[in-house]
């Protein structure tokens, strides 16, 4: 994309060609208005295609064919609009093509076998990053420009010469033969590929400055192309990858989808499954549930007593409530478990003593390890009977029973009892955070300035006071956010469970159930995936709910000094 | 004074000290486990107590014996020796002598026998209880004893000086071991479950992801941060509201997409549909919205076009948040295990991902911790080396972050 | 300045990078044949695939199977593989893939009826008995009665009548015979691993003699238990795993069952099968001799730890490898209503949508075939599943254990046969059925809570 600047003298001819190129615009997305039409024509009239399809892509081509046309009209007005419909046009067309082509020359797909050969350029991989590395190293030979020079052209070269072998070494040349050949094999490739190459050249073509200036077009024109060219590659991934699953993980959650046959729309009712909820009163605290609840419909979820008078309560889906239950006990003790510590230790590392950076990577490395990995280990530590946790406490109440202290061995059954499964998953997982946390503390920390202090010390402030009236309302921002990044990965928790408690992830007596887990069980083991994608939009909902009552908190402490 | 001050700051440290260290245990004897048991033998993973580092048990060749003996410790005439184990579950009777009940004996039931027969055997009480009476044959004697009950002991002997032989527990004996490695069960799990295939998919993989995120990033927050454009807005609040939307929701209809377009068990739909992160784009919109305006016009003015002030201008001036999002989507690609394991079939270990093979290798070695941990080590590893290489670049990064919300 | 450089060269070079992608078997190829050098057995295989493919398509129309195991370690891949390699050769027109599935833990069938809804599902494949009737009622497996009625050569009387039931049973009409949605690869039960060691220091009668002489029954397995446990803090008498086999051994061998007697309804809260749960109970919370319940009892019996240790021949190879101490394996104890065991079976079943119905059928009974049975019997982790005296002495052999007699008295006397449950849904049924007997096992519940309650919420899981 080179600037085209200007020459007062050559202004005629580059004018010529800037309307040579609106003559060739025109006729293009006439030329288009036809094709759309045809195609939208064509698909309609297809016999084997799906209904969806055929809308969609009916859809399409006639969007192509009514923006082409529209596109023309005002091109031929000389109005800006008409530049960059034609630009938005022949832009998407141009992706569209080129993801074609690439999907046609197997590039997607062709990522396995890149994986085959890849493991053989590992070698010179490492080697380019040491290049860059090298390069980089500049600032060691501050003030001696020559030096820096030599430094960044060896770095680079080393670089180039590694990507050169390592595109060798991975089978660049197959890939390169691989491409007439599929030229050859079918007419779709060859189509893709022109495509793309007109689509292109309009783009280019139009984008000329020349161009822009027989439409008048203004700064704003420019900075709107400019920001939707800029964003469209994250936009459209977006669109497919994201939104629109999104938007059909809403519908199914509408549906009885079982993943198997035609799923039919059933509107609520898998959200009125979920929060069918019963609540009786008892004669007695004791009393049995299926004399008061109707069993065929509803479980006991719990029982209580307020004012003497005993409740029951029945839920159609117990084990949503169950998992739900675990969830928030998950959250409200993984979330301090993991915030306070980091907390106290950000401050305790944030003093001027030697070796705090040491003690700062330390930490960090639990973050860094798989949480598959993680769990596996951790299964092993809680082994009830050989693990080394048990054995550890054993040898802490041995040294307490030799000085006298008498207490026995508790010999907890960690991922084994109801009462400690999740607890010992809530440790694994703030093990896991705490380091994480703890440099976002420290970061924090670093940008309260340090005059502040010195003005609290000077008005006499202790230490603790310093903590509470200064550090604590300064590191207002950090802690919002340091508290909703890990609610949010709290609420999700899964992999967790899922490993570390083996062929049972639901735990004894259903303990380490949560929702995330309950949702894989009910859309992946029993394929009810209506009811699953309810399941995840209430999570999602929950989720919400946590954040905003967060960020409302954080806006009315008003604390923050940062913005 | 400054005496006492200096006093107090030296506790102060120390205590400070203190605490770092036994944090610093916690957060690494995991770790620690997890190294040292991948190097164990089979049968040296199951025991207690347990013991950190790799050991083997010694054993020693002595005439008349086709396999090698293990070594036990064992005292002879009050001195501690190596003493090898010949023979065990040597069937033991406690006897006491009925007149004399306060003395046991241990003496082998091969040399005693039921007094009045199998069937019929007399029995005499001994404090409260009717216990058989036996006649034990010892040192050329044979007593009359009460059998009060049984167990079983083993035969050691001196391998120097073979007449040294005593009678003990082999439960509650310790052996002679020396510490050993046994680097094997790298190769055996890398041979098992693919590993090494495993691992280079994992790289290429987070390399593509790693890239192509910070590309989609830089330009859409970019674009977010400093182009006008209509529904810019709507769509900034569009995207940080889809960072809250957890992934499950999506796994569903994600699925079937990748079925629509054929990429079920392709390593592209481990790619593609991740490089496109919301929460990239946000952190770098974030830090771009930092910069100064005044350079960005002044290089406009100079003729340089948006792509140009993007590479010149913007990203050398953001190595912090580039560090910071290389950091977390090296560390998402690299580990995520929830899509891979919907994607990707168990069958096809050609394109699995370590996470993955980790899944399926607990519970093809579900009896061999020494074979998991040592899986689970080349999954954690290559992060954790980079990370050491890279300290300040990942630590430092993510403490400038764009943690300013 | 020179960063922006290196961005723009990394961007580059990964722009080529995926440019190698392009046409993967072009590149494949080369790739192959340089898996000589460095490469893995597993991309020499495919070279072996490779090479056989053209000579194969010279003959006629080949038809490419793929079939599927959960295998439980790399001994078992290698003998499916090469069971695979010799039914190529031997089946005409068939070329077969074998792909491993993943274990139990990472959820072998779970993947597999994600790829059956997306119809990436390999064309035969084993599953657990339990899962039939679930893969069956989903229209998820072929029924395969005129296939089998069309084959002279094929008879339901060949194997265990335990799993033909269920694999003949059609759930339209509740009868059994009348279809057929797969063929059993093999059988398994239950059997107390011994830690000789243990026993014979703990004094206590040996169990083996005692099942000779007809007195091996709960009493006795309940002194044999107490004398080890005796022998120290950390020393358990029994341990078994968290699962419905264990503790459906305690209820069937008092008489009771899961189900009712037509499977139709829970059965838990019978006299007889509350009676089994509330002295399993007392193994737990009265005489305090078993490993915690819900611990894997197995890493502790590797360990030494352990007296006597419920599991099936599955664990047999694990033994082999880690335990430090002498062991052997006995049946299990006599229940108050005489011997029980579980007989655990899997099948073959065909994928309702496979293109190649006929040679699908074909390849499960090559892979129920006596040969096939005893190739994989060789591994020692299960029994053949046809009956046959043959198959079952070339079992025998395989030793260690040394009595391995004791797995096949408990497929003799009177075992429970894994099923599906055709009148509900057996993972839901069990997944109500496991939290409440765990419950009651670590003396959260009572017995008399849980036989007013189960019933209730398992009902539920039946259809109406």
């Amino acid at each position: 994309m080179t600037t085209a600047t200007v020459d007062p003298q050559k202004a005629p001819s580059s004018e010529d060609r800037a309307a040579l190129w609106l003559r060739l615009a025109t006729i293009w997305h006439a030329f288009l208005v036809v094709a759309g039409l045809a195609g939208a024509f064509i698909v309609w009239q297809g016999a084997d295609t799906a209904v969806w399809q055929k809308a969609v892509f009916g859809v399409l081509l006639l969007g192509l064919a009514g923006v082409s046309g529209t596109a023309v009209f005002h091109i031929n007005q000389r109005r800006s609009r008409g530049r960059n419909l034609s630009l938005a046009v022949n832009y998407l067309g141009f992706l569209f093509a080129l993801v074609g082509s690439m999907h046609q020359l197997n590039m997607f797909v062709g990522l396995d076998s890149l994986a085959d050969t890849f493991a053989r350029g590992l070698p010179f991989l490492a080697l380019i990053f040491v290049g860059l590395w090298l390069g980089s190293q500049t600032e060691r030979f501050e003030g001696d420009l020559i030096r820096q020079q030599q430094v960044r052209q060896v770095g680079r070269a080393i670089a180039i010469l590694a990507g050169i072998i390592f595109l060798f070494a991975v089978g660049l040349l197959d890939g390169l033969a691989t491409v007439p050949s599929a030229l050859l094999e079918g007419w779709e490739t060859a189509v893709f590929l022109s495509a793309t190459v007109f689509f292109g050249l309009m783009v280019w073509g139009m984008w000329q400055q020349p161009v822009a200036d027989i439409f008048r077009a203004t700064n704003a024109d420019s900075e709107m192309l400019n920001g939707y060219l800029f964003l469209s590659p994250n936009l459209l991934g977006f669109l497919i990858f994201f939104a629109g699953p999104l938007i059909l993980s809403l519908y199914v959650s509408f549906t009885d989808s079982d993943a198997f046959s035609t799923p039919n729309f059933i509107g609520l009712e898998n959200y009125a499954e979920i929060f069918n909820l019963d609540l009786e009163p008892l004669a007695s605290a004791d009393q049995l549930a299926s004399e008061v609840l109707d069993v065929t419909q509803y479980d006991e979820l719990n029982r209580f007593t307020i004012f003497g008078q005993s409740y029951i309560i029945g839920a159609q889906d117990r084990l949503f409530w169950t998992a739900l239950g675990n969830t928030l006990q998950f959250v409200l003790l993984a979330v301090p478990l993991s915030v306070i510590p980091a907390l106290f230790l950000a401050n305790l590392l944030n003093s001027k003593v030697p070796g705090m950076r040491f003690f700062r990577a330390i930490y960090f490395l639990p973050s860094v390890a798989a949480v598959v990995g993680i769990a596996l280990v951790w299964q092993w530590l809680y082994n009830a009977t050989i693990g080394y946790i048990n054995y550890g406490i054993t040898l802490v109440i041995d040294l307490f029973n030799t000085i006298g202290l008498p207490l026995t061995d508790p010999q907890i059954r960690w991922l084994s009892e109801g009462n400690t499964a999740l607890l010992a998953v809530i440790i694994m997982a703030a093990w896991q955070w705490i380091g994480f946390n703890t440099v976002l503390f420290l970061a924090g920390l670093q940008n309260i300035p340090r005059a502040l202090y010195e003005a609290a010390t000077v008005d006499g402030a202790t230490p603790r006071q310093q903590f509470w009236k200064v550090t604590l309302p300064l590191l207002g921002p950090t802690t919002f956010f340091v508290v909703t990044t890990t609610v949010i990965q709290a609420m999700q928790v899964f992999e967790q469970v899922f490993i570390i408690m083996g062929t049972n992830p639901a735990g004894p007596s259903n303990s380490t159930l949560t929702i995330v887990l309950y949702l894989y069980q009910k859309g992946f083991q029993r394929f009810e995936q209506g009811y699953a994608s309810a399941i995840a939009w209430v999570l999602f909902l929950l989720i919400f709910a946590a954040t905003l009552v967060q960020f409302q908190r954080q806006r009315t402490s008003g604390s923050s000094y940062e913005s | 004074m400054i005496r006492s001050y200096k006093a107090i700051q030296y506790t102060r440290n120390g205590l400070v000290y203190l605490v770092l260290t036994v944090f610093a245990f916690f957060m690494i004897f995991p770790f620690l486990y997890m190294l040292t048991t991948s190097f164990k033998e089979p049968k040296d993973t199951f025991r207690y107590p347990p013991r950190l580092l790799p050991r083997e048990t010694l054993t020693t060749e002595m005439p008349g014996f086709d396999e090698p003996l293990p070594l036990y410790y064992g005292e002879v005439n009050g001195e501690q020796r190596e003493l090898a184990l010949v023979e065990s579950n040597i069937r033991i009777g406690v006897f006491v002598d009925p007149a004399n009940p306060g003395v046991e004996l241990q003496l082998p039931l091969d040399n005693a026998e039921p007094k009045g027969g199998f069937t019929n055997t007399e029995q005499v009480v001994v404090n409260g209880e009717e216990v058989p009476v036996y006649l034990v044959t010892s040192e050329g004697q044979t007593q009359e004893l009460a059998l009060l009950s049984q167990t079983a002991l083993g035969r050691f002997v001196d391998p120097n000086d073979p007449s040294v032989e005593i009678l003990q527990n082999v439960r509650l004996s310790q052996p002679v071991e020396e510490l050993t490695a046994r680097p094997e069960n790298y190769t055996d799990v890398i041979e098992l479950q693919n590993m090494d295939r495993s691992l280079s998919n994992t790289i290429l993989v987070t390399v593509l992801v790693v890239f192509g995120t910070l590309t989609t990033s830089v330009l859409g927050g970019y674009a977010f941060a400093r182009l006008n454009f209509p529904g810019r807005n709507n769509l900034f609040v569009f995207y940080l509201g889809t960072i809250m939307i957890p992934f499950v929701v999506l796994v569903t209809p994600m699925y079937q997409l990748m079925v629509t377009i054929g990429w079920v068990d392709k390593v592209a739909s481990l790619v593609i549909p991740w490089i496109f992160s919301a929460y990239g784009t946000f952190l770098m919109r974030q830090f771009f919205i930092t910069i100064p305006k005044e350079i960005e016009e002044a290089a406009l003015i100079d003729g340089a076009n948006r792509l140009q002030i993007l590479m010149r201008i913007f990203l050398p001036a953001s190595t912090p948040a580039l560090a910071t999002l290389t950091t977390f989507t090296f560390l998402y690609a690299w580990n995520s295990f929830f899509w891979p394991l919907v994607v990707i079939n168990t069958g096809n270990v050609d394109n699995h991902v370590l996470t993955l093979s980790l899944n399926v290798l607990r519970g093809r070695a579900s009896d061999s911790p020494n074979l998991i941990l040592a899986g689970a080590a080349i999954a954690i590893l290559p992060p954790m080396i980079i990370y050491i290489l890279g300290q300040r670049f990942f630590v430092e990064s993510a403490t400038s972050s764009g943690v300013k919300g | 300045m020179n960063l922006k450089r290196f961005w723009l060269f990394l961007i580059a070079l990964l722009a080529m990078a995926l440019l190698v992608a392009c046409g993967g078997d072009a590149a494949e190829e080369p790739a192959d044949e340089a898996a000589d050098t460095a490469d893995t057995t597993e991309a020499a295989d495919t070279t072996e695939e490779v090479a056989e493919e053209p000579a194969a398509e010279e003959e006629m129309a080949e038809v490419q199977l793929r079939w599927r195991t959960r295998p439980d370690n790399q001994a078992e891949i290698d003998v499916y593989q090469s069971v695979s390699n010799d039914l190529d050769a031997s089946l005409d027109n068939i070329t077969l893939v074998y792909e491993p599935g993943g274990s139990e833990s990472s959820s072998y069938q779970d993947v597999l009826k994600t790829e059956l809804a997306a119809g990436t599902a390999p064309d035969v494949f084993w599953i657990p008995g339990t899962d039939i009737a679930d893969f069956a009622t989903r229209g998820l497996i072929l029924d395969m009665r005129d296939l089998a009625d069309a084959t002279d050569s094929y008879s339901d009387a060949d194997f265990y009548p335990g799993p033909m039931f269920h694999l003949t049973f059609n759930p339209e009409t509740g009868n059994t015979g009348e279809t057929l949605w797969g063929l059993p690869r093999d059988v398994s039960t239950f059997a107390l691993y011994l830690n000789l060691d243990l026993l014979a220091e703990s004094g206590a009668p040996d169990p083996r003699e005692l099942a000779a002489n007809g007195e091996w029954n709960w009493d006795s397995f309940i002194e044999v238990a107490t004398a080890i446990n005796a022998l120290g803090d950390d020393i358990y008498g029994y341990g078994q795993n968290a699962w419905w086999g264990p503790y459906g051994y305690w209820i069937n061998a008092a008489g009771g069952s899961f189900y009712n007697d037509d499977r139709t309804a829970c059965g838990l809260d019978t006299a007889e099968a509350l009676a089994g749960l509330e002295f399993e109970q007392r193994i737990y919370q009265e005489f305090n001799v078993a490993v915690p319940y819900g611990e894997d009892s197995e890493p502790p019996f590797l360990a030494g730890k352990v007296g006597m240790f419920q599991n099936g021949r599955w664990a047999t190879p694990g033994a082999r490898a880690s335990a430090n101490f002498n062991w052997d394996v006995v049946e299990l104890p006599d229940g108050p209503a005489g011997p029980s065991n579980w007989l655990f079976w899997g099948a073959y079943v065909v994928n309702a949508n496979t293109e190649h119905p006929e040679e699908a059928w074909a390849l499960v009974q090559a892979l129920t075939t006596a040969d096939t049975q005893g190739k994989i019997a060789e591994l020692g982790a299960n029994v053949p599943s046809r009956v046959s005296q043959d198959a079952l002495d070339a079992f025998l052999t395989f030793s260690p254990p040394a009595n391995n007699q004791a797995f096949l008295n408990g497929l003799a006397r009177n075992p429970a046969t894994e099923g599906p449950l055709w009148a509900g849904s057996w993972p839901e049924f069990d997944a109500v059925m496991g939290p409440a007997v765990t419950a009651v096992l670590n003396g959260e519940t009572s017995i008399d809570d849980f036989a007013a309650t189960i019933c209730n919420e398992a009902n539920r899981t039946f259809n109406q």
